[in-house]
């Protein structure tokens, strides 16, 4: 709430600064319907806002202008001075009052029914100035609090991206000043004010890059007071439970949200929730239950909207979608659940029986869908019936930076953004035939088929009509068809720009990037691609065969990359989380491991052999969600779909297993060794609480402690205050201390076994499988 | 008085208005961009910001300009984005009058993209709108 009170009060004095050039003019001439316009937009936007905030006395004062003013434009009072100063009187008292919030004082009351009672029609006659209650408006600024000094401000975004532009030169021109001092040798004194340098241009970036990030809170905060009305107005209680509203997004993404937020909220309330008599009657709890939460997941943010209302039958949306003509019964026959369920994505199709005044207004699903793919992400249901609907809305983190795929077709690069791709397949493998229909190319995936367009075809760059690797895309609304490439290169995140407008009228590309390599591409519109190249629809659905259960469980997208030592490996994709070029000298080894700076963290890297002697290393940045691991390669060559099923590796190490690929073995990198191996798993205020009782002896605080941390324990010593329950005690001297409930470690000096339960302190792994022990029991 | 870039465009002396210039550069390596008006010759990276490259030549109807060398460009802003005007040759930055109108005769590419003429000395020069040079030739049907 915080944050919506500075918004408001820095808006509103914006607001009255602009507004004080009008108030004077409006006095001098009360006739001017321009400036009454103005001061009424005013007053009306203050009395929205407080009645939001909470802020009964501003709205008291806003709602009596608003209302003087409402009649004055609707010609039913003529402005004369009286009135003209009872308003402005108001607006004075406006801005005290959001003074007075800012600094956290309070104006006496009472003051503020003069100034309304002055409005009223005929209070004063011509001799207003003289009138007491507007001789007292007059001496007004004796109240004038002292303003603090605020410390939010509002900027044009127009400067923020000025900013963005310009910080994104500095790190071009650092790479170039790095290249050039590689070349001229080291210095070692310039190579250490250069680094410096490069820290503070990073750290730069992401503080410039976080100014045009906002809290989703902005967004969630105005759902409990719309949930609550049309509740009431539809007769039905619904407890809305909001979570996350601490993730941070694009400013501008929170605006794109907002709308089909909104829709999806409203179809719940209307179409999903039942009346309290059918909940009765359906043996669940008569108040219904609304779940919004968002929470960030690797470089999307994931906002789901789900309730415990009647859900959605696929059946019925089936049947409307067939007495709409969508589909055909034959296809429908066909088609599995999930596939039925998407249907009431489709333009022209309503599940409401009937339209009422919330919802059914023919903004359906379809613009739903439109508007989250037209920012790059997506919009997945899950539906239950009679047990509750799930909506699940994926976006980018930002409108301008998207992961983005690179490929080619002879010698040109384009981007494909990530979210539309769903999956790489080559046409040689037997799941994959391409054949010639009516001229036209046409791949069949696993039986299902689908229109190619072979880019380099389509660009005329070309003639050739036998792509070497095929991009499955989704173009939105359903529509899906294979993009026949030459190459792909890297998985990489593009900053995007609007491209000029010659170029967007081609109605092909995206916009502009400009990667690392100082070239620019062009990022694709995939649905632009599909309407430019005649793929039709129905070319696209058909065809859905039995095979897709195979499937499912078959083949995970595998990152294929040629390892330093030169053989040929495969990870994950699902944890990858960016490929990254470092200078190889900002890698260091301490103690046998070698770690990399990446995002300000030192993070463990693991090689296959030793690092090559070039300038630059890539590395993969590898995520499990919290922790990071970083793997050195020496280049990305593919991503495919790889078997699920790996032949394992008899010995624990970085290779989990094997898998055939294209007839030849690839080794599967195993996740679970690489994060057990060095993960960073930094504490935070959740981790086990664990207290060393011998405070004074500097071994517990120079060995013990660093060891405790490392292995992700808080740590506290004896005497400190600490508010939080210590979960267990190390001690080498003896008891613990007094008043603490808590399982207790015993460490001994000495290697021998004295017959006790101590454990000696250089037993790493004793003492750290002691405490995990007592951790787990005490809870 | 104002002032003017002077440039050749194919055999013709022109003016640009120099408060519409951005700058002038050397252009090497254009990125080709395909299935757009002949007259975009490209995209061009100039430190972070990609300009769209514009083939002068093309764009007034005068035939391509030669791709293959090093060229120069005149940096322009238009409606938020930035060109890059491929010219011939830049020849001189001048002080001068208002611009006059144009003469009578002449030929429709240039009538449509010249707003009048400025003088040096005694030769009067072609004032260009860089404006139309971006919007690239007339449609045929037009």
């Amino acid at each position: 709430m915080d944050d919506l009170l500075t918004d408001f009060i820095a808006e509103t004095r914006e607001t009255l600064e602009a507004l004080a050039g009008e108030i004077v003019a409006w006095e001098a001439d009360p006739a001017d319907k321009t400036r009454l316009d103005a001061i009424f937009r005013f007053v009306h936007t203050v009395k929205g806002s407080c009645g939001f905030l909470d802020l009964p006395r501003l709205g008291n004062l806003s709602h009596a202008a608003e209302d003087c003013l409402a009649e004055v434009r609707s010609g039913a009072r003529t402005p004369d001075a009286a009135l003209v100063s009872a308003v402005l009187a108001i607006i004075d008292r406006i801005g005290e009052l959001t003074d007075a919030l800012e600094a956290n004082a309070t104006l006496p009351e009472g003051e503020d029914e003069f100034l309304i009672a002055a409005l009223a029609q005929g209070h004063a006659a011509p001799a207003a100035e003289n009138s007491p209650a507007i001789a007292k408006i007059s001496v007004m600024p004796t109240h004038a609090p002292t303003r603090t000094i605020s410390r939010s401000i509002r900027l044009p975004v127009e400067l923020l991206d000025r900013m963005m532009a310009g910080v994104s030169d500095m790190v071009l021109a650092r790479n170039e000043l790095s290249r050039l001092l590689r070349v001229g040798g080291g210095n070692s004194a310039t190579d250490v004010a250069f680094e410096r340098l490069s820290l503070c241009v990073g750290e730069m970036r992401d503080s410039i890059t976080r100014t045009r990030m906002a809290r989703i809170e902005a967004l969630f905060s105005a759902l409990p007071r719309m949930v609550r009305d049309l509740a009431a107005e539809l007769g039905k209680t619904v407890k809305l439970e909001v979570d996350g509203g601490d993730v941070e997004l694009d400013r501008e993404m929170i605006e794109m949200i907002r709308d089909p937020l909104t829709h999806i909220v409203r179809n719940a309330l209307d179409h999903g929730i039942e009346t309290p008599e059918d909940r009765r009657r359906a043996a669940k709890p008569e108040m219904g239950r609304l779940r919004i939460g968002a929470r960030q997941a690797a470089n999307q943010i994931l906002i789901e909207v789900s309730d415990d209302g009647r859900g959605i039958d696929a059946e019925r949306v089936v049947r409307k979608a067939i007495t709409a003509g969508l589909v055909t019964s034959e296809q429908a026959a066909a088609m599995s659940w999930s596939r039925k369920l998407d249907l009431i994505f489709e333009p022209g199709l309503s599940t409401a029986d009937h339209v009422t005044g919330v919802s059914g207004r023919g903004v359906g699903m379809d613009v739903v869908r439109a508007n989250i793919e037209r920012i790059g992400g997506t919009v997945d249901i899950e539906s239950n019936p009679g047990q509750g609907l799930r909506l699940s809305l994926r976006v980018p983190l930002t409108l301008t930076i998207i992961p983005a795929l690179t490929v080619s077709s002879n010698g040109t690069l384009f981007a494909i953004p990530r979210s539309a791709i769903d999956e790489l397949v080559r046409p040689k493998s037997d799941q994959v035939r391409i054949e010639r229909l009516g001229g036209e190319l046409v791949v069949f995936i696993r039986g299902t088929r689908l229109p190619v367009v072979d880019l380099g075809r389509f660009m005329e760059l070309t003639d050739e009509a036998e792509p070497a690797l095929l991009v499955v895309l989704r173009a939105g609304g359903g529509e899906r068809y294979a993009l026949g490439v030459e190459a792909v290169h890297d998985h990489e995140e593009l900053v995007v720009k609007p491209a000029a407008p010659a170029l967007m009228a081609s109605g092909v590309y995206a916009g502009t990037t400009l990667p690392d390599n100082s070239r620019p591409m062009l990022l694709l519109d995939v649905a632009g691609i599909a309407a430019a190249a005649n793929v039709r629809r129905d070319q696209s659905v058909a065809e859905e065969a039995p095979v897709e259960k195979r499937k499912v469980k078959a083949a995970l997208p595998t990152l294929m990359f040629r390892d330093l030592d030169g053989v040929v490996r495969g990870v994950r994709l699902a944890l990858v989380e960016r490929i990254e070029d470092v200078a190889t000298a900002s890698v260091i080894e301490t103690g046998g491991v070698q770690m990399v700076p990446l995002q300000g963290r030192l993070t463990k890297l693991h090689s296959a052999s030793a690092l090559p002697a070039s300038e630059r290393l890539r590395l993969l940045r590898l995520s499990d969600g919290d922790g990071a691991v970083a793997y050195a390669i020496d280049q990305v060559i593919d991503v495919v779909d790889l078997h699920a099923e790996l032949a394992p590796t008899p010995m624990a190490g970085p290779i989990a297993g094997v898998v055939l690929h294209e007839g030849s073995p690839i080794e599967i990198l195993d996740p679970f060794w690489l994060f057990t191996n060095g993960a960073a798993h930094p504490a935070d205020d959740h981790s086990p609480l664990c207290l060393v009782a011998d405070a004074e002896d500097p071994w517990a605080r120079e060995v013990l402690a660093p060891l405790l941390g490392a292995a992700g324990y808080r740590v506290t010593f004896a005497g400190e205050a600490t508010e939080d329950r210590v979960s267990v005690v190390v001690t080498s001297s003896g008891d613990a201390p007094e008043g603490v409930d808590a399982p207790v470690v015993r460490l001994r000096g000495t290697p021998d076994h004295n017959g006790d339960e101590s454990i000696y302190r250089y037993d790493r792994d004793g003492l750290l499988s002691a405490l995990r022990r007592h951790v787990a029991g005490g809870k | 008085m104002a002032l003017y870039l002077i440039a050749r465009i194919d055999q013709e002396i022109v003016a640009l208005p120099a408060t519409e210039i951005g700058s002038v550069v050397e252009v090497d390596q254009i990125a080709a961009v395909p299935r757009v008006p002949s007259h975009v010759a490209g995209l061009f990276a100039l430190r972070s910001r990609v300009l769209t490259v514009i083939d002068t030549r093309t764009s007034l109807g005068l035939g391509g300009i030669d791709r293959t060398a090093e060229m120069t460009a005149v940096i322009v802003e238009c409606d938020g984005h930035s060109y890059a005007l491929l010219v011939d040759e830049v020849e001189d930055v001048i002080e001068a009058g208002q611009p006059e109108p144009c003469p009578a005769l002449l030929s429709a590419s240039w009538r449509r993209a010249a707003k009048g003429t400025i003088r040096r000395g005694e030769d009067a020069i072609l004032l260009i709108d860089p404006a139309v040079v971006v919007a690239g030739p007339e449609p045929l049907a037009a």
